[in-house]
């Protein structure tokens, strides 16, 4: 495909911007919402195991939940390489927590980190209303899984990169294309699937498949992105790309993490998935009372 | 005649969605809007608002606030142009017209701005004017006390501020206009009391004799004070 035609095809995919639906939740797109982190993993990147007991788990639903977390992303096998953590495996270390979780707050949105079908099944049959496919349609049966249950799935980009591996010199002539002529066709093939198109994300998915240089160009050129109407999740919290650029370990990178979610909700996106609830939340409001569509809590300088 | 008059204060924050997500002293709000509402009872032929401003003169009776110059946002999410392409009045003049529109009053309006540095003699005879323009006047005079009330005032602490403010807060009260039309305006501005021209006004306006007063409201949350009253002649 020439440059003109698939800039064509990306034309054709783009849609005007809508509610954004999940659960029975609707969410106007002037609406930032906050993606809380849950792993139920004892090896994921960010303090490992914090919360791979199930109580410890439940304690940082109920925070996340009053820190201002819109949606729980709950992920039971870690991105990097490691052990292998079979179906069986995965659905174990998910499902019931996930049923915990449906019990303890019916109405909240809860997303599952996977990108199997089979553990997506059990997930959105014991209350899942969101697919994260972080792996980029890896296994391409997630959409009607989806569909059977009225979940939303996220459409992302991994480049060439298999699932649980790192990145070795992906090179794209335009990472930015690249990725948009991987999600919109993906959102595209979700809604022939049967999946309702409001409920649709699409992810540049920052880090995977992608070098700090590719998650700082996609950062700066989000705009490209989110003008295409899907919502667009912004995935970058405590990522390599944050911590390669500012030389920090992952204890240290909030403070990139928060500029990274500023930027990206400056240029539209809509998700932001985050270990640091109350401080993105508290990054968003902010950005969303600058851009003039939330008030200040209270606006009294200047003013008596 | 003055049929009826009101005391205001006049900062921006009463303006609706000014002090954000909290609408902030309500009480100041409800009492301000019961000033108005007993001024209306009062059945008057026209409604003047006199306040503090950067000359004496009349303003254009369709006048408003411009919410814009204080909170672009907020005219931007209402989808209004600021004034609505109307006149922009001063402060002072823009509150008394939004609680007139609050009020639901329709009716004709004068607005008068009156120059902080006015002397008291020609408050009063602007105040005496204004009875002498319709058999049943109503009037509403906007104006603050000190903006020097406490450390974290806009104008830091005076200690002179609070008994000044207690001071004319009595004079209303006891419906003491000679009192009122007394007040030191060098004191006044030095204590960035920005109602003084209009409470004399109101003293110029109103019959020699003691009306019956009600004070609705009188603190200074800000550290600038608010006081709402009203002033009823007796029959």
């Amino acid at each position: 495909m020439n440059d003109d035609a698939a800039a064509r095809l990306r034309e054709q995919l783009t849609r005007s911007p809508g509610p954004l639906r999940l659960g029975g939740s609707e969410f106007a797109p002037q609406r930032p919402l906050v993606l809380a982190i849950v792993n139920r993993t004892p090896d994921s990147f960010y303090r490992p195991g914090v919360t791979w007991d199930a109580v410890a788990a439940m304690d940082m639903v109920h925070v996340a939940v009053a820190d201002g977390a819109d949606i729980l992303d709950v992920g039971g096998v870690p991105a990097k390489p490691g052990p292998e953590v079979t179906v069986t495996e995965e659905i174990r270390r998910v499902v019931p927590f996930i049923e915990r979780v449906r019990a303890a707050y019916p109405d909240l949105v809860i997303s599952v980190d996977t990108w199997r079908h089979e553990p997506a099944r059990a997930m959105c049959a014991a209350g899942a209303n969101l697919i994260n496919d972080t792996w980029s349609a890896w296994d391409p049966a997630l959409p009607e899984v989806a569909a059977e249950f009225g979940a939303g799935l996220v459409c992302s980009h991994v480049g060439p990169q298999r699932p649980r591996t790192r990145p070795h010199r992906i090179a794209y002539a335009d990472v930015v294309a690249d990725i948009l002529d991987r999600v919109l066709p993906l959102a595209e093939r979700a809604v022939k699937a049967g999946v309702d198109a409001d409920r649709i994300i699409i992810d540049p998915t920052h880090d995977f498949g992608k070098n700090t240089w590719q998650s700082l160009e996609i950062t700066r050129r989000l705009a490209e992105l989110t003008a295409t109407g899907w919502p667009v999740l912004l995935s970058a919290s405590r990522k390599d790309f944050v911590g390669e650029t500012l030389g920090t370990g992952v204890e240290d990178r909030l403070a990139g993490t928060l500029a990274t979610t500023a930027v990206g909700a400056w240029l539209g996106a809509r998700v932001f998935r985050a270990h640091d609830v109350r401080e993105t939340r508290q990054a968003l409001d902010m950005v969303a009372s600058i851009r003039g569509e939330r008030p200040p809590v209270r606006a009294l300088r200047g003013l008596a | 005649m003055i049929a009826a008059a009101a005391l205001c204060p006049c900062p921006p924050l009463l303006a609706p969605g000014l002090t954000g997500q909290e609408e902030a002293l309500p009480e100041l709000r409800a009492a301000c809007a019961a000033a108005v509402a007993r001024l209306l009872a009062a059945a008057p032929e026209v409604i003047a608002v006199v306040g503090p401003d950067e000359r004496t003169g009349p303003w254009p009776p369709d006048g408003r606030l411009d919410v814009a110059a204080y909170a672009p946002a907020v005219v931007r999410a209402a989808e209004t142009a600021g004034a609505g392409g109307r006149p922009s009045l001063p402060l002072s003049l823009g509150i008394g017209a939004l609680l007139l529109d609050e009020a639901g009053y329709a009716g004709p309006r004068a607005l008068h701005g009156v120059a902080q540095t006015e002397p008291p003699a020609g408050c009063l005879a602007l105040g005496r004017e204004i009875a002498a323009s319709a058999a049943r006047v109503g009037l509403l005079a906007m104006g603050d006390g000190s903006a020097r009330r406490s450390l974290s005032a806009p104008g830091y602490l005076d200690e002179r501020a609070a008994p000044f403010d207690a001071a004319v807060e009595r004079a209303v009260r006891d419906g003491d206009l000679a009192a009122l039309g007394a007040l030191d305006p060098e004191l006044a501005a030095a204590l960035l009391a920005a109602g003084r021209p209009a409470w004399q006004v109101l003293a110029g306006g109103m019959n020699a004799a003691p009306p019956e007063t009600k004070i609705l409201y009188a603190d200074a949350p800000l550290g600038v004070a608010y006081l709402v009253a009203t002033l009823v002649p007796r029959p």
